[in-house]
């Protein structure tokens, strides 16, 4: 999983980032999970364990998949569902999933966070 | 189309696939409950179950996102793609410089039109008509004419399983080897209906290697 080359504030630049993408028309919300703590906002408090168990395993079988593929180290995770779609990253040693409804451009949200 | 001609026409919809854009390395065709329909050469049965049971952990959990349709990995050096495909998955991994489009293209166009046209390809109905073992008696004399005659009930059995309007052919197979194909009509002799019988003629008979009293397999022809 790629550890981004960034300076030690990076995971605060990212805070800052995400609280202001929160409010954005289209964004569910976020989880960023780091050893020792995690910021999580949702839009609905009630599916924070369905979204965090969601996020872990995709983050765990995405690690999977690179190693059997070969495919290097994971930058991003993207998982499309019916009416949302989930993207996963590791920013340092923090875990990052952004959720989002379907018709959100998440390259877009990507450059926007310095995801890229 | 039976199962295994439908797993040959994907598997060599995913060798011309690969051929076309030689950056995808593996890819492979796989249902929800995780059983493999089809897959090129380079995908090893190992690597691909455990894919699968990652893809699974994650497609449990995803309700709250409205069910799984598709999961991306993006890695340094390429990229896996697990696609929802009608009621499938199709997983493709290529290189990080494979054309995203052309890969979008096949998941969401090209496999599933492939596996549409497969659904939608009549099934050849002749696979699944029995073959009747019957008693040979010979036909001799000069107005026989060249073809066989088996009882009515089974040539409506026939008729009725294949979904067709009449049976006028039926492939006959000796227990030596010998098979032939021959017009078919009902037994004409009252005495000789309902008895297991088939009515072939001498010269058939001849070709057949067989003679009156000895068993032969017989089944529709094929059209």
């Amino acid at each position: 999983m790629s550890a981004k080359n960034k300076p030690k504030d990076n995971i605060e630049n990212v805070q800052e980032k995400l609280q202001s993408i929160k409010g954005r028309e289209g964004i569910i919300g976020y989880i960023l999970r780091g050893p020792n703590s995690a910021s999580i906002d949702l839009k609905d408090p009630t599916k924070i364990i369905d979204y965090a168990v969601l996020s872990a395993t995709a983050l765990k079988a995405g690690q999977d998949m690179s190693a059997m593929f070969e495919i290097g180290e994971v930058d991003t995770i993207l998982l499309e569902g019916e009416g949302a779609k989930v993207l996963s990253t590791m920013v340092n040693n923090h875990r990052l999933s952004i959720f989002m409804e379907k018709n959100i451009d998440h390259n877009k949200l990507c450059k926007d966070l310095n995801l890229t | 189309m039976n199962k295994n001609q439908y797993a040959v026409a994907l598997k060599n919809a995913l060798t011309e696939i690969k051929k076309t854009c030689p950056d995808v390395s593996r890819s492979f065709i796989f249902t929800q409950d995780g059983a493999i329909v089809a897959g090129d050469l380079e995908s090893d049965e190992k690597t691909t179950e455990k894919m699968i049971q990652s893809f699974q952990s994650v497609a449990e959990k995803a309700d709250t996102i409205g069910g799984l349709k598709a999961f991306y990995v993006n890695g340094k050096k390429g990229k896996v793609i697990l696609s929802s495909v009608n009621d499938m998955y199709l997983a493709l991994a290529a290189s990080k410089n494979a054309d995203t489009t052309y890969l979008h293209s096949v998941t969401r166009v090209i496999i599933p039109t492939v596996m549409k046209l497969l659904e939608t390809i009549t099934p050849t109905p002749l696979q699944f008509a029995p073959s009747k073992q019957l008693v040979v008696d010979t036909l001799s004399g000069f107005f026989v004419g060249d073809s066989v005659q088996i009882d009515m009930e089974i040539l409506e059995e026939w008729s009725k399983l294949l979904n067709q309007k009449s049976v006028d052919r039926v492939e006959i197979e000796a227990f030596g080897g010998k098979a032939a194909q021959c017009k078919v009509k009902e037994i004409n002799d009252a005495k000789l209906k309902g008895k297991g019988m088939i009515r072939i003629p001498e010269k058939v008979c001849n070709t057949l290697e067989v003679k009156k009293g000895e068993l032969v397999k017989v089944k529709p022809a094929s059209t």
